[in-house]
């Protein structure tokens, strides 16, 4: 957040010369250096940043590297961390019933007020049984489970009606809801997983790195319109590129 | 180190996910589960210690796992599974669950999986917490919030809330004293799962005020203030829990407010831009409830314009924060010019279009959005003629044909707001069949709210005055609303007679009769007398409607045996509510301008030809009334019965005169309210006129 301040501030700063003449103000790679060095961040500030990543995406084990290394606490306990990536790493590997127990381990209130999230695990539990071949297995579940949630909820049917779908087609791979098989639906459904517990553990299910770049790149464009500066193109590198006149 | 404390406490519940598959070769059916569960209930162990001395401890042992396992499966089945939960229910696990809670020497892992599964079974399914309820789990949970072992307070406290976020939870009795203290304590926890529960109590408990003022009282608002500092989810409770304690209550509000020179209110304030959504929408229902039951408290406008624009914003919010943000808006500008004036300013109705064009109609959050652009629409004519100039019009006309009820009844509150405008109205827009057919159809609809709500709308869009008031007439909604005139529902009655009222405004004496023949002089007749005195009120108002303009039409009341007006005058003899009593006499009053049938009709009624005149006639009452309305109703009445001069009005004179109503109208001479004093005078000097003529 408050790295675009900084920027935006020195939008504000530029913005009135642009405004009387028509052609765009051009700060050279030293002014704007010069500008940058007089903004002064905080080191804790960044390493605050980089914790609430490592904690967010859940590699616990560089977290705590980083909290020994730099001192750095970490917003939640880090073993909770582990907690929620066991539940993810079950989502991914296809063993839903196990992340469901987890989930209901960690805390009871999760699945029953989030209805969505529970379905989309039960019906991720389908797709399983369906990828290996239980047929009846997986009729029955869909029979028994699936079904009274769709007579709950008008979404819930057409999901449960393309799920079931992937039982009338030999190749079910290329039929029109293979999507369903395919490793990006454990993911979708882990990722969802994974902001839900977040939540219940008052942790933001985003980490603020990203957004933060988000804004950096939306700053820049504002700025192009106004001005000709050194911009960073290269996230990876965040190399300042002159201005080409 | 608390990384590896809380590490080690990890293998404990490995070790429990390793023993699931066994649990789930020994059979997962409910029907063995709950049966499971009863046998190694409370008598189990017991028994067990009763038998061979020996193999006591690790047959207790045996059970006890036994029972967690038990209890670990039903709760993995039921949460988040309604109708497992049903199942359950109906097997009669509850009170065994429940019962394990009860238990002396049950083991912590016990009372975890039990209060998980407790918790669950109270959540989203009524009975499900009436079982809970019945079966004692609140006192047993209550106590284990003292647990020695942290994750069975843990289990406990979310339990409760569980159970406290259910309607039929009872109420927390805040006035008496220990429990106060309890509360207390709870919010003084140092476990936020305990606090949060303090919060949802407090919520949940106080409805009346002094429930509200004993907690401000005891220091509960500051608490939670102080509280905000927490973590996400308990700031939330909380702020929820401090709107709950100010709503509606001047009193509070007002303490709140100016409490450590509105510390709280500031902070409260500082949350709208938090950067929870959550959060944020919370923060701006705590100051709505707030600018609500304390106006004098919340006067600036910067922060109002600025809660416009938060709400606005998240609209954009997935789930339910962006649901509800619509509705907050709505409560926020409800029956203020200004805030309506404010949100137009905003490019509020556009913004709102804009979401309901982008989403689907089939949601949650076009009902809300829909409701919204009504409220602004209820006074500001230049929302209603932006909102008309969109593309979301078109929308709303589609919003009445839609399958859900609750978007037929939000798309009719609009289009009634929008038809609220003469300009709109007189424009035709919405007397054409696109917009007239659909809501008739609605009139045929099987919930009674949207017939409530196509009523309303067919009310406003039936004061129209251009000649395409016939597109209405002819579209079969007469028959319609004639019929449900005569529902058992006293509010469709009510509506209906009003939209006949409405259609009746102005209309040609060949529309008019139209609509009596398929009305019926009788049905009007009971519709006057109906139970309801507001029914009755709109029925006469229908009448004065019907008799206004022509003196034809006069014939319609003393007509047919005079059964219309013997109705009336039992309602004006029966002294009903003054309502009633007005448009009584305006449609008297509108008779007597009439023909000396007309006017000898209408004296009959105010002082009937009987010998035995015990009663004093309700026309000196009527003047001696509180209500102007009623006063200036019954003296132009009387205007009307005297007027011209002739020979017939100065017997009517002398008539009034004897049943001592001229004595009553000098009395008035100097009445505080103008227009009586005005008629008053013309009373009189109509009396003097008739009376010279009479000698003369």
């Amino acid at each position: 957040m408050f790295l675009s301040r900084i920027v935006l501030r020195d939008l504000d700063s530029i913005d009135s010369p642009v405004s009387m003449a028509s052609s765009k103000k051009v700060v050279t790679r030293d002014e704007w250096e010069r500008k940058l060095r007089d903004v002064k961040i905080r080191k804790e500030d960044m390493n605050r940043l980089v914790m609430n990543f490592l904690v967010t995406e859940g590699f616990v084990d560089v977290a705590e590297k980083f909290r020994i290394e730099s001192g750095t606490q970490p917003e939640i306990d880090l073993a909770t961390i582990t907690d929620r990536m066991e539940v993810k790493k079950a989502v991914q590997s296809g063993n839903v019933q196990e992340a469901i127990e987890k989930i209901n381990d960690l805390n009871p209130t999760i699945l029953d007020t989030n209805p969505q999230l529970y379905f989309h695990l039960q019906q991720q539990k389908l797709i399983e049984l369906i990828r290996a071949g239980k047929i009846s297995e997986a009729l029955e579940f869909a029979q028994e489970e699936l079904a009274p949630r769709g007579e709950e909820n008008q979404t819930f049917l057409e999901e449960i009606e393309k799920t079931v779908a992937l039982l009338v087609f030999e190749d079910i791979k290329n039929c029109p809801y293979g999507e369903l098989l395919d490793v990006s639906q454990r993911l979708k459904t882990a990722s969802e997983v994974n902001a839900a517990i977040l939540t219940s553990q008052s942790h933001e299910k985003d980490p603020k790195l990203p957004s933060l770049l988000k804004m950096l790149l939306w700053t820049q464009n504002q700025l192009d319109e106004k001005a000709a500066y050194p911009r960073i193109n290269d996230l990876t590198t965040a190399e300042l590129q002159d201005p080409s006149i | 180190m608390p990384a590896t404390a809380s590490g080690g406490a990890r293998p404990e519940e490995a070790a429990e996910a390793a023993s699931a598959p066994a649990a789930s070769c020994m059979g997962t059916r409910p029907e063995e589960l709950t049966a499971r569960l009863a046998a190694s209930g409370p008598a189990a162990p017991g028994a067990g210690r009763g038998g061979s001395g020996a193999g006591a401890g690790a047959g207790g042992e045996e059970a006890e796992h036994e029972r967690v396992r038990a209890l670990r499966e039903i709760k993995n089945q039921i949460i988040g599974n309604r109708t497992k939960k049903l199942l359950y229910l109906r097997l009669g696990a509850v009170p065994a669950v429940v019962a394990a809670l009860a238990e002396p020497g049950a083991s912590p892992a016990a009372l975890v999986q039990a209060a998980a599964a407790a918790g669950s079974f109270a959540c989203g399914v009524d009975d499900g917490a009436r079982a809970v309820l019945a079966a004692g789990a609140v006192g047993h949970l209550t106590r284990l919030l003292a647990h020695h072992d942290e994750k069975v307070v843990d289990a406990s406290a979310r339990a409760l809330r569980m159970i406290y976020q259910s309607k039929l939870a009872p109420k927390f009795d805040v006035n008496n004293g220990k429990n106060m203290d309890f509360v207390l304590s709870l919010l003084n926890s140092e476990n936020e799962n305990v606090t949060e529960l303090a919060a949802t109590i407090i919520s949940h408990s106080c409805e009346n005020s002094s429930e509200q003022l004993s907690l401000c009282s005891a220091g509960v608002l500051q608490k939670l203030v102080s509280l905000f500092g927490g973590s996400m989810n308990l700031r939330d409770a909380c702020l929820d829990s401090v709107t709950a304690v100010i709503r509606n209550n001047r009193e509070v509000a007002s303490r709140f407010a100016s409490t450590d020179h509105g510390k709280g209110f500031r902070s409260v304030v500082g949350l709208i831009h938090d950067r929870s959504p959550r959060t944020r929408l919370l923060s701006c229902l705590c100051l709505i409830a707030l600018g609500h039951a304390s106006p004098c408290h919340f006067l600036d406008k910067q922060i109002k314009t600025k809660l416009i624009m938060v709400l606005l914003e998240l609209i954009e919010e997935p789930g339910q924060v962006g649901d509800e943000a619509p509705l907050a808006l709505t409560t926020l500008i409800k029956d203020s010019l200004e805030l309506q004036k404010q949100a137009l300013t905003t490019n509020a109705v556009e913004k709102l279009s804009n979401h309901l064009l982008a989403n689907s109609l089939e949601s949650r959050r076009a009902v809300t959005i829909l409701l919204a652009l009504s409220e602004l629409c209820s006074k500001l004519e230049e929302s209603r003629s932006q909102l008309m100039s969109v593309e979301a019009s078109t929308l709303i006309l589609e919003g009445l044909k839609h399958d859900w009820a609750d978007i037929r009844v939000a798309a009719c509150s609009c289009l009634k707001n929008i038809s609220r405008s003469p300009k709109v109205l007189s424009g035709g827009r919405l007397s054409c069949d696109t917009v007239i057919g659909p809501l008739v159809q609605l009139l045929y609809d099987s919930s009674t709210s949207v017939q409530v709500a196509a009523l309303g709308a067919i009310c406003n869009i039936a004061v129209n005055l251009t000649p395409k008031k016939s597109v209405l007439l002819h579209s079969g909604v007469v028959s319609q609303l004639v019929h449900l005139s005569k529902s058992m529902d006293p509010t469709l009655r009510l509506k209906s007679v009003w939209a006949l009222r409405n259609i009746m405004f102005l209309l040609s004496p060949k529309d008019k009769d139209f609509i009596v023949k398929e009305l019926t002089l009788s049905t009007l007749s009971s519709l006057i007398c109906d139970s309801e005195h507001f029914v009755q009120e709109q029925t006469l108002a229908l009448v004065h409607n019907l008799v206004d303009g022509y003196v034809d039409s006069a014939n319609y009341v003393i007509g047919e045996d005079g059964m219309v007006m013997d109705a009336i005058a039992r309602q004006l003899n029966n002294a009903s509510a003054p309502g009633v009593c007005i448009q009584g006499m305006f449609v008297l009053a509108n008779i007597a301008a009439g023909n000396e049938m007309n006017k000898e009709a209408v004296m009959n009624v105010l002082l009937p030809h009987r010998a035995d005149r015990v009663k004093p006639s309700f026309v000196v009452n009527f003047l001696q009334s509180k209500d102007k309305q009623l006063r200036v109703a019954t003296l132009w009445c009387l205007l009307n019965l005297i007027y011209p001069k002739c020979e017939a009005s100065s017997g009517r004179v002398v008539r009034l005169q004897n049943a001592g109503v001229i004595i009553q109208v000098k009395s008035m001479i100097n009445d505080p309210c103008l227009d009586c004093k005005l008629r008053v005078r013309m009373v009189l000097e109509h009396c003097v006129d008739n009376a010279d003529d009479c000698f003369m």
